[in-house]
């Protein structure tokens, strides 16, 4: 079992219990998608798998094994193995696009070489490699913030490639993208999935994207799950339940 | 740490919180209330009862009638805000929601302002008298006819005395830099406040730059004249302490303000803390570091000029001799040199600064 998440909880400094007890397992090879409202808790859930957020209390376990409370050296070599893709790209602007694709990387390198920036010949090629998974070779060296925002999203895709990641986290990876490249950078998505055999999980916003990408499917609500299966078996009362009775389904293509 | 008894209760541990939040208010605001009473019966006893209706020059002053005083206002105050009408139980959200509270604290509010700049005015002596007598008016006129005529023979001394200020100014921004960039990081909230020994390095080291800033450079360069004996290298040195702790403080705010973005994606890689920074805190803060850096320089040379009147050398040193000497001629010159010295370096900060932007 690649993830087992056990009766998580968060709750944050002002009072707001962002996760109450969420529970679910993951298997390698999996692309799984959590929807939800904004402020459910997708994000702090994504968040405290990977320790960017401590959980409260519950347990996370990556490969069987207990992270949710090591520290240190451990949680870096730990954190090192899961990538994350953002919603606002977080790529650092003014440098390029690769030196930001190396950043992926710093895990395995030594803090003297990495401050330096003399990486080898090993970590230039990989970093080529990447870029080129991702299909932008040719921006190599212009600076990151001269980017269209679907270029940095793929760019920040090649950065959490350097980590030869087991797990992928994606916290709204398209929210800030156009539909087309919306698109264009959930395929590159499932490339890593099926080509690498990367495990992926994504938080999403749009039905028509869930149902094209996911194997499977978790919907959370006011910090629980409330729905867990296919994404084919969403029907128009799931729906409802999960986003409100007002909604509406929106198509994108 | 986990609480045991956290699964069973999440719900308790916020309602907890809440309560343990409400006390909290609850304290500080009659700590505030009596602070206020206190204040207003001081002013009321000292400069309207003494000064005002018995018309004394000197008041008399015994700790028995402050010690009565106190005593009278940690009981209002405990009262006032037991009530839940006081101006301190409204600021921290305590408050009832009625008439009555919005009256005493606009009241209040009033009374306040009112006997506070009546103390003042009493305090700072003001006369108007003395600034319209004649014989004042007569003073100002032979001081303002000798400042616009200035004495251009000490010109070439007066020059060299600037250049003096300038490099004073110059040297003590450029010393700071690199001690400043080091401190900065290790003030800079969100970079130590993750365990308990980051964050006590931070704290000491806070309250350490906050003492030090909270002397005027004009004191260090008493200090130091003391220290290393009159002249520009003691000048330059106070120069230096103040700025070292007033720029580490702008630094470490600019790393408090910058994007957590990068911050967040960065870590996420499993990068180590030196890392982090150098990748995703330093290219968002060498920007606003020049900027701050520049403005800084600017800002020296004035106060270079000032704290060459207390032995810090350049051309404070000279003003302050031909002033004692009440050769306003000289005097005249020297002030506008200054003033274009100074207008000039303003005009290039300001230009450089636009540019980096």
């Amino acid at each position: 079992m690649l993830l087992e998440i056990e009766k998580l909880h968060k709750i944050y400094n002002n009072g707001t219990h962002a996760l109450k007890g969420v529970s679910f397992k993951v298997e390698e090879g999996e692309f799984l998608v959590i929807i939800g409202l904004s402020g459910s808790g997708k994000s702090t859930l994504l968040r405290s798998i990977n320790r960017l957020i401590e959980p409260t209390s519950g347990k996370v376990k990556f490969f069987g094994k207990d992270i949710t409370h090591i520290k240190g050296e451990e949680l870096r070599k730990a954190k090192s193995r899961i990538g994350m893709v953002f919603q606002q790209f977080n790529l650092i602007k003014r440098r390029s696009v690769l030196t930001n694709v190396i950043t992926g990387k710093l895990g395995s390198l030594g803090t003297f070489e990495s401050v330096f920036e003399r990486f080898d010949e090993d970590t230039m090629k990989e970093a080529y490699l990447n870029l080129e998974r991702v299909g932008i070779t040719e921006k190599a060296s212009l600076r990151a913030d001269t980017l269209s925002g679907g270029q940095q999203q793929r760019v920040a895709i090649a950065r959490s490639l350097m980590q030869n990641p087991k797990l992928l986290l994606a916290d709204e990876p398209v929210a800030s993208l156009d539909p087309a490249t919306s698109n264009s950078v959930m395929q590159y998505f499932e490339k890593i999935n099926k080509e690498l055999g990367t495990t992926v999980i994504c938080n999403l916003h749009f039905l028509s994207l869930v149902r094209r990408y996911a194997s499977r499917v978790i919907a959370l609500k006011a910090g629980e799950i409330i729905y867990e299966g296919m994404p084919s078996d969403i029907n128009e009362t799931w729906f409802k339940t999960i986003y409100g009775d007002e909604a509406e389904e929106v198509e994108i293509r | 740490m986990i609480d045991p008894e956290l699964e069973l209760h999440p719900q308790a541990i916020i309602a907890n919180s809440r309560k343990r939040e409400a006390k909290f208010n609850f304290v500080k605001s009659v700590l505030l209330d009596i602070f206020f009473v206190f204040y207003s019966l001081i002013i009321l006893d000292r400069a309207i009862y003494y000064k005002f209706i018995l018309n004394l020059r000197y008041i008399p002053f015994s700790w028995n009638n402050i010690f009565i005083l106190l005593i009278i206002s940690i009981i209002a105050g405990y009262l006032w805000t037991y009530s839940r009408t006081s101006l301190s139980a409204k600021l921290f959200g305590i408050s009832r929601d009625d008439k009555v509270t919005k009256y005493t604290v606009e009241i209040f509010g009033w009374f306040l302002f009112n006997i506070t700049f009546i103390a003042g005015w009493i305090v700072t002596r003001i006369s108007i008298v003395d600034l319209f007598s004649s014989e004042g008016i007569q003073g100002a006129e032979r001081i303002f006819s000798s400042l616009f005529q200035p004495e251009f023979g000490i010109f070439d001394d007066a020059l060299f005395a600037m250049i003096e200020t300038i490099y004073i100014a110059l040297l003590a921004t450029l010393i700071s830099i690199p001690i400043t960039l080091i401190l900065s990081f290790f003030t800079a909230r969100n970079l130590m406040k993750e365990n308990k020994f980051s964050f006590a390095v931070y704290t000491i080291l806070r309250i350490i730059l906050n003492f030090i800033r909270s002397i005027e450079p004009l004191i260090w360069a008493i200090i130091f004249s003391v220290w290393v004996g009159i002249g520009p290298f003691a000048g330059m040195i106070a120069l230096l302490v103040h700025t070292i702790a007033s720029n580490a403080k702008l630094y470490s705010e600019a790393i408090e303000n910058i994007e957590s973005g990068p911050v967040e994606a960065i870590s996420a890689t499993g990068a180590n803390k030196v890392q982090v920074v150098w990748y995703a805190v330093v290219p968002q803060i060498v920007l606003p570091f020049l900027s701050f850096t520049i403005y800084r320089w600017d800002i020296n040379v004035r106060m270079a000029t000032i704290i060459g009147l207390v032995g810090g050398g350049g051309i404070g040193t000279m003003l302050m001799q031909y002033q004692g000497l009440a050769r306003w001629h000289e005097v005249g010159l020297l002030i506008l040199m200054i003033a274009f010295v100074v207008w000039v370096m303003d005009y290039i900060s300001a230009r450089i600064r636009e540019a980096i932007y």
